[in-house]
């Protein structure tokens, strides 16, 4: 609760605030308003859909950026995730429970393609309040969420290329939005250095590793 | 058919939907960012920051009152003391003090003591004129002006310059009545 | 067309029968028309459900409407008899000044009106025999709030357009009159054609 008994409190540095436990509140129009106007606003600094597209997932991948740090922080006790299944699914629950009050809809592989990945929401909080006019086609503010998850990954060491889409569901008069994560090739590179690096650092022991991450480490121990 | 009684904030904020008040700070953060890259001077981001909040507050009024009950609002003084116990409560879950009443009753401050657009944030040298929670006085000018109040609205107080509280100085310029907007007829 | 009649009057004058295709008959819809405007006259939405009788451009009509409300609610302030605040007459009110109507009643139909102190107004057109529609005239502005003034792409003061508008707005305020026309089930007469709503203190 907020503003319980009324205290002013004045720290030196925003570094000796106490950290809050992130379970204040503020209305859900007062978020509608402010995204509103965030898009808005970055309609008037682009020409076309897809660059309006790129800087709504640039403001949420700075969103993201920073939930990462600070969940880690409050609900991991500063250790990272280093496997691919559980960075996906820290997103899917952690980040979506504390985000938008519920745990995403689904998480599912995609069916085409080995490192695809999809988390699909049946209202996502973006696209709540919108209408998309005809005349503009494809647009999908879920773009934003894209580049939130885009933000958590990536600064995860797991580097993927993220896209909201709206995909029509039977019997249903509002689309779904799925989040499309693809990622990139380099990435199962990027698992191993992030295990090395992981290693290396000493942060492991006390953790649950498969057989896989053991072999590396006697192997990277090794050299 | 009953009258509508006009809600208390508690009573309103209890019933709306709600989020968790970090998405709405770091997108807010995330917005002030993209200001500070795109327009580079501060005092453009102050200027940009507070019509949007403008923008907001044209548009924030309706539900304002819509949720709220209130069917009117004609006195200023009452209308000040609505926006801090009702106003501020309900979007953002906080509540605001008025103080500060000149004479003539036009010029008031709203003290706010907590304020989740702030939460994470340190100004970097970079940026000490920035008025970071310049949209709430945006927010606040522009709502007043859709119930025909005119009003200049500035920061007095800051926390994140150094001050213990923040304070927006509310003044009225003038009250507007309701023209008859065709021109071409009687 | 009478305005002003009095409940005898409207008591006396037998109300039309409900031509074939109305919706009066049939359970649901009995309005005739909805009108939202902003405050600057502009009509954000207009609506029509059953209006066989069009004798003006649509933005005729419009402007024609927006203008019989701002005379009649400068005309109800000015006529009332409990306040002393109540202006020169022509002279513009304070949105929330002075006394405010909000529905009028004639032989043929009956005309409720909603304004918020933002100045938005929304009308809607019925059957005269509906009953109180005050409830459901907010409710639409709720509305109006959630699925107009919310939306990112919505530029507030344009005309409501949009899949929205078709799909949740006005089939959501269609079935707002369907359930006013539920609850105030038929036939129900007000007392007074013209209801003067004081707003005191």
């Amino acid at each position: 609760m907020i503003g319980v008994g009324g205290k002013i409190k004045q720290y030196s540095s925003v570094l000796e605030k106490p950290l809050s436990k992130g379970r204040q509140e503020v209305s859900l129009s007062a978020f509608a308003f402010l995204f509103s106007e965030l898009v808005q606003y970055n309609q008037t600094q682009v020409d076309n859909i897809a660059e309006l597209e790129r800087r709504l997932e640039d403001a949420g991948y700075a969103v993201g950026a920073r939930v990462l740090e600070l969940f880690c922080h409050r609900e991991k006790g500063n250790r990272r995730e280093t496997r691919l299944l559980g960075i996906l699914s820290f997103v899917h629950t952690t980040v979506w429970k504390v985000l938008f009050g519920k745990v995403a809809d689904s998480l599912e592989k995609g069916t085409e393609h080995e490192d695809e990945y999809m988390i699909s929401e049946k209202e996502l909080l973006v696209n709540r309040f919108i209408s998309i006019p005809k005349d503009m086609g494809t647009f999908n503010c879920g773009a934003f969420v894209a580049g939130i998850v885009r933000g958590v990954l990536d600064n995860a060491g797991f580097p993927a290329v993220v896209t909201a889409h709206f995909v029509p569901m039977e019997g249903q008069q509002r689309p779904r939005t799925t989040i499309l994560i693809k990622f990139a090739d380099e990435v199962s590179q990027n698992i191993y250095e992030n295990l090395k690096r992981f290693i290396i650092s000493g942060n492991w022991k006390g953790h649950l590793l498969n057989k896989y991450a053991i072999k590396l480490i006697t192997v990277s121990l090794e050299t | 058919m009953a009258p509508v009684v006009p809600r208390s904030g508690d009573a309103v904020f209890a019933n709306v939907e709600r989020v968790n008040a970090e998405l709405f700070t770091l997108t807010y953060g995330a917005i002030v960012r993209q200001l500070l890259t795109d327009l580079e001077e501060v005092e453009e981001v102050n200027k940009q920051l507070d019509q949007m909040g403008y923008n907001i507050g044209v548009r924030l009024i309706d539900e304002f009152l819509a949720k709220s009950n209130i069917s009117r609002c004609v006195d200023f003084k009452e209308t000040a003391e609505v926006i801090a116990k009702v106003g501020f409560k309900m979007f953002l879950g906080v509540t605001a003090t008025v103080t500060n009443w000149d004479v003539e009753g036009t010029t008031c401050s709203l003290v706010l003591e907590d304020n989740p657009l702030v939460e994470f944030v340190e100004l970097p040298d970079t940026c000490q004129g920035l008025y970071y929670c310049n949209i709430l006085s945006g927010v606040v000018r522009g709502a007043l002006e859709m119930v025909s109040m005119k009003t200049e609205v500035s920061w007095v107080r800051d926390m994140l310059h150094g001050d213990d509280a923040y304070e927006l100085r509310v003044k009225l310029i003038k009250q507007v009545p309701e023209e008859y907007p065709y021109k071409d007829d009687e | 067309m009478q305005f002003f009649g009095g409940s005898a009057a409207a008591e006396m004058t037998p109300s039309p029968a409900a031509p074939p295709g109305t919706a009066t008959g049939l359970a649901g819809n009995n309005a005739n028309m909805l009108y939202i405007f902003n405050r600057n006259g502009v009509c954000l939405l207009y609506r029509e459900w059953h209006r066989p009788l069009h004798t003006l451009d649509a933005q005729e009509d419009q402007k024609l409407m927006f203008g019989l409300l701002f005379s009649l609610r400068s005309f109800t302030a000015k006529m009332d008899p409990t306040s002393v605040d109540k202006g020169n007459l022509g002279v513009p009110l304070l949105p929330g000044q002075g006394c405010s109507f909000y529905s009028f009643r004639t032989n043929t139909y009956k005309l409720s009106f909603m304004e918020s102190p933002s100045g938005i107004k929304l009308i809607l057109v019925t059957h005269p025999k509906t009953g109180d529609l005050r409830d459901a005239l907010r409710y639409m502005y709720n509305l109006y709030v959630e699925y107009v003034v919310k939306n990112p792409l919505y530029v507030p003061g344009s005309p409501i357009k949009g899949q929205q508008a078709e799909l949740q707005g006005s089939s959501r305020f269609e079935r707002v009159e369907g359930s006013g026309q539920q609850v105030h089930k038929l036939p129900i007469l007000d007392s007074n054609p013209i209801q003067g709503k004081t707003n005191s203190g």
